[in-house]
């Protein structure tokens, strides 16, 4: 008995998968508002903050980097839903996503100092995003679940996720 | 005849639902983060917005014997969630950082759409010695250091830190008081004492002047008391004899003065009588 190939299948009984043309367009789509979200509107309002002489906590360039690898998983994500690739990369997503919330609780708190130095503001933000760090923990979790799942019967969740 | 086709629902594995129902936890938990996010900035600015005020501060000479700065501090807390555990502290120096004098608010909570009012005192003890006894005769810079603490809606402590110089004027700026020459002969000998400065103070000064000359052997020759009422920006130049006890010789003593009002006395920087 062969194991079952990496590569989704395009239809079987009880369910029908998407086309990888298909799925690439909609990651492409679904990239867009990501990309609104991790990457533009961020540096946008770091730029926003910076043009006004307020040193900001974290670099441009840091979240453009960190931005686009989050981007970039979600849609290698969608792409590989229906293989046995997509919990790895659930997992992989994840925990890149956790990365990036452990790298930012690092700068944590952010200290402002008005010009001229006569005043400072140091606020703290680390519990908020340790408790944001609940959401990828989370996903590392269904990561796991889904490659357990994928291992053990392989296709079995195609039924339940593309329904013919 | 056709069977009877019956629908059948297949159950998806007890791990799919879990992973399923786990997803839909992390999208709810993702959404009430960000709903709180929002409100937590929302309210934040709101707080900024009413931005903190101090009222009615002002300096004088309190009752103790010692210069008192007061006020009150005004916090308003319009948003949605409360600021826990503010504390304002403020320590006073000159520009050497000589420490003066400190006070403390709080720790305290103030509720959301709710106002915290907090009243402030700081004492500076008046001695003829040291640092502290130029306030009384020296306009000069301050070191206000103030900082403050509090955690915003639970999660987010917040820390300000503000450092300001600000001028003081003294209330008995440029200081003189000079003992003449001993006048009179057989049984009574005055002084004519000097006393002269001007009111740079944010307050005025209403009492009296005691002066005392002290001889080199450390007696007391004579006592004389000038009636002060000077307002905030006045000035005072005043004569006055005084009686010298009997044998006692003001030379290479020293005038004692002391400013006494409201039942409280202030010691005044003691003068050399050459």
């Amino acid at each position: 008995m062969s194991a079952p190939p990496p590569t989704a299948p395009r239809a079987a009984p009880g369910y029908h998968v998407p086309s990888l043309g298909y799925r690439i367009l909609v990651a492409a789509l679904r990239l867009i508002p990501a990309f609104f979200v991790l990457v533009i509107l961020p540096v946008a309002a770091l730029t926003f903050v910076h043009s006004k002489g307020v040193a900001v906590p974290i670099s441009t360039l840091a979240v453009t980097e960190w931005g686009i690898l989050l981007v970039a998983l979600g849609a290698a994500r969608y792409i590989l839903r229906p293989t046995r690739a997509f919990g790895p990369v659930s997992i992989a997503a994840s925990a890149v996503a956790l990365l990036y919330l452990v790298y930012a609780v690092s700068l944590s708190p952010y200290r402002l100092t008005i010009p001229g130095g006569s005043a400072s503001i140091a606020a703290g933000y680390a519990l908020f995003l340790e408790l944001l760090m609940i959401i990828p923990a989370i996903g590392i979790v269904v990561g796991v679940l889904v490659t357990a799942e994928d291992a053990r019967s392989p296709s079995e969740r195609l039924i339940f996720e593309y329904p013919a | 005849m056709a069977g009877l086709v019956v629908p059948t629902h297949r159950q998806p594995p007890a791990i799919y639902r879990l992973a399923r129902a786990l997803r839909w936890l992390s999208v709810l938990v993702l959404v009430v983060l960000v709903l709180f996010a929002t409100t937590v900035a929302y309210s934040a600015v709101e707080v900024a917005r009413s931005s903190p005020q101090s009222s009615g501060l002002s300096a004088s000479l309190a009752a103790n014997g010692s210069i008192e700065v007061g006020g009150s501090f005004t916090l308003l807390n319009p948003g949605f969630y409360p600021i826990q555990g503010f504390q304002l502290t403020a320590r006073i120096a000159n520009l050497s950082g000589v420490f003066l004098g400190q006070l403390g608010v709080g720790p305290s909570e103030i509720a959301p759409g709710s106002t915290g009012t907090f009243p402030i005192a700081l004492y500076v003890p008046v001695s003829t010695s040291g640092v502290v006894a130029s306030l009384l005769t020296e306009d000069q810079y301050l070191r206000v250091n103030a900082w403050g603490n509090a955690t915003y809606a639970y999660l987010f402590p917040i820390s300000v830190e503000l450092t300001e110089n600000r001028s003081w004027g003294a209330p008995f700026a440029n200081f003189a008081a000079t003992a003449g020459t001993p006048t009179g002969g057989g049984g009574s000998i005055s002084v004519p004492v000097t006393v002269s400065f001007a009111n740079h103070a944010s307050f005025g000064e209403s009492g009296s002047l005691v002066f005392t000359i002290v001889s080199a052997a450390n007696a007391d020759c004579g006592t004389t008391s000038f009636p002060l009422d000077v307002g905030p920006g006045g000035s005072y130049d005043r004569t006055q004899d005084v009686t010298l006890a009997a044998g006692c010789s003001p030379a290479g003593g020293e005038l004692l003065g002391e400013y006494s009002y409201g039942g409280a006395a202030v010691p005044l920087p003691p003068e050399a009588i050459p």
